[in-house]
Order: C-alpha cells, then sequence, then structure tokens
C-alpha cells in the first residue's frame, strides 16, 4: 500500500443482508461503482445432512434427502431413489417412473416460475415477480392435488411412487398447463420487450461459451452460453429416452438470455408432461423394497431445474448408507458470479447473482481436505484443513 | 421495445378479485382430496410389526403392546414431530394407518394436544394405568 489513491475499498455483503434470502458472504473489492474483484464464503447453513443420512434407514433418509432443497425437493428424492434402487437391482415399474417424470418436470415449471419472480423483483420489477409468482399458484395446485403437498411432495418411495395419476389429476394438470402457457408466452413477451427491463438484463453478466466451459457452469446458465449441457438428452434417465425432451439453448450469455432459455424450457416442459399424461404406461406403482441394500456404490445423476444433480451412495450391505455425497447445481455456478461480476456495476452484482438461481442452503457441505506430504505420507491430523462449504 | 409493457395486465387487474384469501377468514379454498393430514390408527387389524413405526423418518409414531397373544396394541402419535410423508400408511400391509384429509390444522400453544393415543378404549386405559403405576413407583 502505497497510499489512500491505491487502498482498495471492500464492500461486504451477507451473511445477514435484507438483499440475500438466504445467508452467504461476499466481498465486493470495488473502484468508484465498478467491481473490480469478488469472493465468497458459505457454510453459514450447514445442517449435516450427509451424515444425517448414515444414520438413518434407506427409507428414512429418502424423506431427510427431500429436505436437502425446498424448490426441488422432488429431484433430490428421485435421484436418491434411482441410485438406491440401482445399488438393490431393483427397478421401478414404467408407471411410477413416468410419474416421477411428470414430477420432475411439474417441479421445473415451479422452479422456473419462482425464478423468473425472483430474478425480476431483483431488477426492480416487481409487477413481473407479483403476477408471474401468483401464475405459479397453478402449477402449486396442481402439485398439491396430485400429492398432498404444496413443497416436499413425498411421492416417492424405495421401489416406486405413491401416487397415481388418475383421471382427474390428469384433466387438472392439462387444463393448468394450457393456462400456464398462455400466460408464459406473455411473460416472454414482457421480458424480451420491456425496454427498462432490457436494461437491466441485456448485456449484464455476458458469459462466453468458452468462459462457461472453464468455469464448469451447469443447467440453464451454462445452456444459455450456447452449450449443449443437459442430462436429460446426454444421459437419460426414467422415461426420457422415449419422451425426449429439445434441449434450448442461447447463444448471447448474458441475463436476458437466461430468461429466454428458462422460459423455453418450459414450452419443453409441458410438452413432455403432456406426452406422458397422453401415453401413460400401464401397471403397477411400486415394487417391493429389501430392507437391506447389496453392499456396493453408485453414482445416480438427473438434472434438476438448476442443473445436474449429483449423488454418490455407498452400501455396506447393512439397512443404512455407508455414505450419501451430495453435490447440488448451484455449487458449479457460484465461480460464474465472481468472476462474472468484475467490470460490472455494483447495482448490477444483485441481478448477476439471482441470474444463477442460486440456493445457498444447498450448498453447504462439508470437505475434509488432507494435505499429503511431498514423499506420499499423510501430513499430521492438526494440520488438515477443514473447510466448511465447498463440496 | 416499449416500457410498461405490463400497464395493460395491471389495469385488468383493477376489475379482479384478489388472488390471495383471507385465512382464515371468509371463504376456504377446498382442501385437496388427496392432503396429507393427522394419522389416523385403526387397531382391530393391527398385527403389531411396528414397520410403521421403523420406517417413520421422524420417530412421530410409537407401537405399544399391551397383550401380543391376543394381537392388543394401541398407537401414540406424535403430530408435533410428523412430517407427514405417508410412509407408514404405504408399510402397513394390513391398511390399519391412513390420513386425515380433514384434520390438518393443528396449532396450538402446548405440546400435550400434540400426542393423540389411538386404540381400544381399555387398551388405552391398561397402558395409563400402567404408565401411572411406573411413574409412583419411580418417585420414591
Amino acid at each position: 500500500m502505497t497510499g489512500p489513491h491505491v487502498e482498495k475499498f471492500i464492500v461486504p455483503i451477507g451473511p445477514q443482508h435484507p438483499a440475500l434470502k438466504e445467508p452467504a458472504h461476499f466481498e465486493f473489492t470495488v473502484d468508484g461503482e465498478t467491481v473490480t474483484s469478488a469472493s465468497v464464503r458459505f457454510g453459514y447453513v450447514h445442517r449435516g445432512l450427509e451424515k444425517g443420512a448414515e444414520n438413518r434407514n434407506w427409507a428414512q433418509a429418502l424423506y431427510l434427502l427431500e429436505r436437502v432443497c425446498g424448490i426441488c425437493s422432488h429431484a433430490h428424492s428421485t435421484v436418491y431413489s434411482l441410485g438406491v434402487e440401482r445399488l438393490a437391482g431393483v427397478t421401478a415399474p414404467p408407471r411410477a417412473q413416468a410419474i416421477r417424470q411428470i414430477l420432475l418436470e411439474l417441479e421445473r415449471i415451479h422452479s422456473h416460475m419462482l425464478w423468473v419472480g425472483v430474478a425480476a423483483h431483483e431488477a426492480g420489477f416487481d409487477t413481473l415477480f407479483m403476477y408471474s409468482w401468483r401464475d405459479r399458484e397453478t402449477v402449486m395446485d396442481i402439485l398439491e392435488s396430485f400429492t398432498g403437498n404444496r413443497v416436499n411432495y413425498s411421492a416417492n418411495v424405495l421401489g416406486g411412487v405413491k401416487y397415481d395419476l388418475g383421471p382427474a389429476q390428469a384433466d387438472s394438470i392439462l387444463s393448468g398447463l394450457d393456462y400456464l402457457e398462455k400466460r408464459l408466452h406473455y411473460y416472454m413477451k414482457v421480458v424480451n420487450n420491456d425496454e427498462s427491463f432490457l436494461g437491466r438484463t441485456r448485456g449484464v453478466g455476458t458469459m462466453t461459451t468458452e468462459e462457461a466451459e472453464n468455469l464448469g457452469a451447469i443447467g440453464p446458465v451454462v445452456r444459455a452460453s450456447g452449450v449443449s449441457r443437459d442430462l436429460r438428452v446426454d444421459a437419460p434417465y426414467l422415461l426420457y429416452a422415449d419422451f425426449p425432451i429439445n434441449v434450448i439453448t442461447a447463444t448471447a450469455g448474458d441475463l436476458q438470455a437466461r430468461f429466454v432459455v428458462r422460459i423455453q424450457e418450459l414450452f419443453e416442459s409441458t410438452r413432455n408432461i403432456r406426452a406422458l399424461v397422453e401415453h401413460l404406461p400401464e401397471g403397477e406403482l411400486a415394487v417391493r423394497f429389501p430392507r437391506k441394500v447389496r453392499a456396493g456404490e453408485t453414482v445416480s445423476r438427473i438434472e434438476a431445474p438448476r442443473g445436474g444433480l449429483f449423488y454418490f451412495i455407498k452400501s455396506d450391505g447393512g439397512e443404512n448408507p455407508f455414505r450419501v455425497k451430495v453435490r447440488t447445481p448451484s455449487l458449479r455456478n457460484f465461480m460464474s458470479v465472481i468472476v462474472g461480476a468484475v467490470g460490472h456495476q455494483l447495482a448490477d452484482i444483485p441481478m448477476i447473482l439471482s441470474g444463477i438461481d442460486p440456493c445457498f442452503s444447498c450448498n453447504d457441505r462439508t470437505v475434509i481436505v488432507r494435505r499429503e506430504g511431498r514423499d506420499g505420507s499423510a501430513a499430521p491430523s492438526e494440520s488438515d484443513s477443514r473447510k466448511d462449504s465447498s463440496s | 421495445m416499449k416500457i410498461g409493457s405490463m400497464l395493460g395486465e395491471i389495469f385488468k387487474s383493477v376489475f379482479r378479485k384478489p388472488a390471495t384469501v383471507q385465512y382464515p377468514y371468509g371463504d376456504r379454498k377446498p382442501v385437496p382430496e388427496r392432503l396429507r393430514g393427522t394419522v389416523r390408527y385403526n387397531p382391530e387389524k393391527c398385527t403389531g410389526c411396528t414397520l410403521c413405526m421403523m420406517d417413520c423418518p421422524a420417530n412421530a409414531i410409537e407401537i405399544i403392546t399391551i397383550d401380543k397373544p391376543n394381537k392388543r396394541f394401541i398407537m401414540r402419535f406424535h403430530a408435533d414431530r410428523c412430517t407427514y410423508c405417508a410412509q407408514c400408511v404405504v408399510n402397513c400391509r394390513f391398511k390399519c394407518i391412513e390420513m386425515s384429509n380433514e384434520e390438518w390444522e393443528r396449532a396450538a400453544l402446548t405440546r400435550e394436544p400434540f400426542t393423540v393415543t389411538y386404540g381400544r378404549d381399555e387398551d388405552i386405559q391398561k397402558f395409563l394405568e400402567r404408565t401411572s403405576l411406573a411413574s409412583t413407583q419411580e418417585k420414591p
């Protein structure tokens, strides 16, 4: 430091901050109003869910892991069920798989519509926020009439699903989707035409295809930068091979592109749900699941609304999981915020942050990094560095 | 490109009813048929396998044996711990457990009302006698 002119000015945001819905700590170094560097720290909502899963049996852990995320809860319970079923050598009946897929796509609609509202709110466009959330109630009502709950549907059991899709549910889904599609066309027009809103989104947080690849971004964020990456197509699970979706991509890579990609994805989701409801396979809802799962380990991945969701599950042949490792999609997108914030005005930061649809509580895991000595021997335990968050 | 692209929507909404409801006053929306409310237990068919208890993620269910040879069991249900996931309903092979879609508003100022004991009246009586006896023996 050579004088007051080169002193760094750091704006701390969080962990408790009125603009943040969940706790995380950001430090933005600014030069005037322009951000010159940024850093993030998580770990304020570490809940010990992975360890908790080890103390529960296979069925109980399903409901615990469903609560990793309040918005994509069905994605978490499905990815866990698929992994555990693979370990146990059990396959859910086709009808159950179709119902899981319908719920996953309904959840995507509810998650993306929630995001449209939150991102509009961060931009100061509260009208869009309120109306998109009002219309989001349609899909919440569908989910409630289908499973009995608005969030944490608990529709999965190991080996299948609990709730059948009867004619009454099919009707409510189809009529609800008709209304939602109409509204989504309208919102698409708003985000593409409203001049004041475009001022906040066009050219903000732009990420080129190369940057997106290098930063390891995932989900709609990377698709808005022109990378066709979607587990529903790259590694199809459930019935995505028979009822495929088209990957939506955009090339601009800015916030507006993310709006367009997310809303267009919803049209794909509604098309997919309609196809599934019309060609719902007949058969049972669930098969018997053993209490003990044979020893082994597996990786289970699905495309959650925010991107690829990763679970590692290990069994030692007992009634409880030996290890469950969760990697949620938000974590992979935070680097794009840290890098993307540089060069922007401080006022754009909430928009850039909400552009990745962050879910802080889902992120927080504990990772223990063991530093190995140069000669290959493990360093003494005192020097083990324990870091909260990052997984 | 235009300014105020949602103005039309706002004017339309001026003449509409509010989207929100004044819960718990006024007209209530009907609850869905599949709503998962309080757990209900039928002791007549229960064999005491305790599968519901074993898989409950919240330890909300206790199956207490009163007389095993005669298949007399009671259930203590802790509504304050329950996550309403319906795993117990799925696990029960004899359809003893169901979830009510009428009883779901369960606010209270103390925890006592949340513990519900289900079973035949005489079995509950026996259980209460047993617990009171145990507590008097413990006291001195």
